[in-house]
């Protein structure tokens, strides 16, 4: 399924943080997002998947208008995979990624025999089949990230947005969880932070400064000397990684 | 593999089953056995025959072996009701706390976290020292009536404080609240400071420490229709209280606006608690305790764990009847004070206990 983002504007109160953005993924792309800290990232795929709404702009998935439908239906379509929030009470891992049943089901249907194969799936391709019966307040930071991935895949959606999903963890986990997305080949909006991991997934990346579009291409067009000095104000030279031979990047100050 | 997977889900299923059944016998026999106490000690196997007799209309259990027919009447008329009671307030206070617990996201919530205690309390203040005046209608239904204006109109303030400004989010909600409670607490105090009728000073003290005294069968029906109603309604929300458990961020994303249910709900469990305050005043610590003790049992999935908290609270009730009934020999102790003093020592238990992280 496309994303088309198209001259999107979101304000946090009166600050207007992103303005006037668009933003397009092909059909099975993996779009990357960059940029600094506070510079909108965030904002903008919250106003995409309308946690807050926009104020200007159109939102389209497929031939959806995001803004204009139902969230339930919406989530039926759309995934999100979003900055870990704390929670009070625990569930099993297991209860946690049924809920990702939840934007399929009437008001008082019940849990079908197929819903629970989606969930076993699920758990197999987020790589936690054993973890069905722990408390999700007692695993780790990346083990949490990786129930919530396996509940976004229950969710069954044809497009998912991942708001700096590796955050916090460890380069095994961050490895694990963008592989596993990447082959769910399905179309990707994610924020990232590690400029070598866009490198790698990206199909094509847009670097945000300042709530607008200030590059975009592919890896290599955007992440040069240039841009990056000028997105995140250090100094920074990029080679080729002669041993991944993927893009490697060399900071200072 | 397959097989062991669908055997697991079924062993859990048949856990969750044979709790509920267990639950189930138990607030049985504790009902026989709650009829069968007080000032007449009436024999349980006798008990048991009258019940059974008048559940099954006659069919089964044999009214041969009463000795007595006073036995019948005091069983019909004055203790049945009672026990019956005492089983929907639990029921409802239990059904309650486990919801608002998910409308505030917060593990210390109870029914009467939103300003509803210190609304209801000032109602009945009202009405008890100041009164409707001459507006016949009113008089009558004096108390009851005046907590349960109370407590409505003081959650129904909360609400709208809370929705200022568009969501209604948990902690807009809680303080709201805080701020609205104190506010009906410190006019309650206004009018106890002026009035000048130390009876009424001590009847509203009275009333907020709880009661089932006043329980009779003309009161039954009202109360089983709102509990009974609000539990069919919430038994299939579980998917929603679910949600609400991770909070607004995340049910966003997977279709559910959480404001908007927050404000549906609360208005149900304030009419129910608003119910519940004007028959019986205030019972403390059942609504929060209640739903903490079977989230220990089944875990906090709204699936099992209301139906599970819904049968709980009700035998949490039949017992809190019984023990202020027998405590102390021919006192009536308020039961709000058997509640508390039962709860509270659980509470801390659950607290201190290794392992319990609110479910999971």
């Amino acid at each position: 399924m496309e994303l088309n983002v198209a001259g999107i504007e979101v304000k946090i109160g009166k600050k207007e943080i992103v303005k006037d953005v668009s933003i397009l993924v092909e059909k099975k792309k993996f779009v990357g997002l960059i940029g600094p800290n506070g510079c909108g990232k965030s904002t903008l795929l919250k106003g995409i998947y309308k946690s807050l709404m926009p104020q200007k702009g159109i939102v389209s998935l497929g031939d959806m208008d995001v803004l204009k439908t139902p969230q339930k239906k919406v989530s039926q379509q759309l995934g999100v995979v979003g900055q870990f929030n704390e929670m009070h009470f625990d569930l099993t891992v297991e209860q946690m990624v049924m809920l990702g049943r939840t934007p399929h089901k009437r008001m008082m249907e019940l849990d079908k025999q197929e819903d629970y194969e989606i969930m076993e799936n699920a758990l197999k391709q987020a790589n936690l089949t054993n973890y069905k019966d722990r408390s999700f307040l007692s695993l780790s930071g990346g083990e949490k990230q990786r129930v919530i991935l396996a509940r976004t895949i229950a969710q069954q959606p044809k497009f998912m947005i991942l708001d700096e999903p590796t955050n916090h963890l460890d380069i095994r986990y961050q490895i694990e969880i963008l592989s596993c997305v990447k082959e769910l080949n399905i179309g990707i909006l994610a924020a990232l932070h590690d400029l070598e991991t866009a490198a790698h997934y990206c199909d094509y990346i847009y670097a945000i400064k300042n709530g607008e579009v200030y590059a975009q291409g592919t890896p290599e067009e955007v992440l040069t000397s240039e841009t990056i000095e000028s997105l995140y104000q250090i100094k920074c030279r990029t080679y080729i990684n002669p041993v991944t031979h993927g893009l490697g990047f060399a900071y200072g100050m | 593999m397959e097989n062991g997977e669908a055997g697991k889900k079924g062993k859990l299923d048949r856990y969750f089953y044979v709790m509920m059944l267990l639950l189930f016998g138990l607030t049985i026999l504790s009902a026989v056995y709650s009829v069968s106490i007080g000032q007449v000690n009436i024999p349980f196997k006798q008990s048991m025959d009258i019940v059974l007799h008048m559940i099954t209309n006659g069919k089964l259990g044999s009214l041969d072996s009463v000795q007595s027919n006073s036995y019948l009447n005091i069983i019909m008329q004055v203790r049945m009701p009672r026990v019956i009671f005492a089983f929907l307030v639990g029921i409802g206070l239990a059904l309650c706390g486990v919801v608002m617990q998910a409308i505030v996201q917060n593990p210390l919530a109870d029914p009467y976290i939103l300003g509803i205690s210190s609304g209801a309390t000032l109602g009945a203040t009202f009405a008890i020292l100041v009164g409707f005046g001459s507006s016949a209608f009113l008089a009558q239904f004096g108390v009851a009536f005046g907590a349960f204006a109370g407590a409505t109109i003081t959650s129904f303030a909360v609400f709208l404080m809370a929705s200022i400004g568009g969501k209604l989010t948990s902690i807009k909600l809680i303080l709201s609240g805080v701020v609205i409670g104190a506010l009906c607490g410190s006019f309650s105090s206004l009018i106890i400071y002026f009035a000048n009728s130390a009876e009424g000073i001590q009847t509203v003290t009275f009333w907020t420490m709880g009661s089932l005294a006043s329980s009779n069968w003309s009161k039954v029906p009202i109360m089983a229709v709102v509990i009974i109603l609000g539990c069919v309604i919430f038994l299939f929300q579980h998917r929603i209280l679910n949600t609400m458990l991770l909070g607004d961020e995340s049910a966003i994303t997977l279709g559910i606006n959480l404001s908007a249910f927050r404000k549906i709900y609360m208005i149900l469990t304030s009419l129910i608690t608003g119910t519940l305050v004007a028959y019986t005043g205030m019972i403390g610590f059942v609504g929060l305790v209640v739903p903490h003790i079977t989230r220990g049992i089944f875990g906090a999935d709204h699936k099992r764990l209301l139906p599970g908290t819904l049968l709980f609270g009700g035998l949490f009730m039949i017992w809190a009847d019984i023990i202020s009934r027998v405590l102390i020999h021919n006192v009536e102790l308020p039961i709000g004070i058997v509640t508390s003093v039962i709860g509270s020592p659980v509470f801390i238990y659950i607290i201190v206990k290794r392992g319990y992280n609110f479910g999971g």
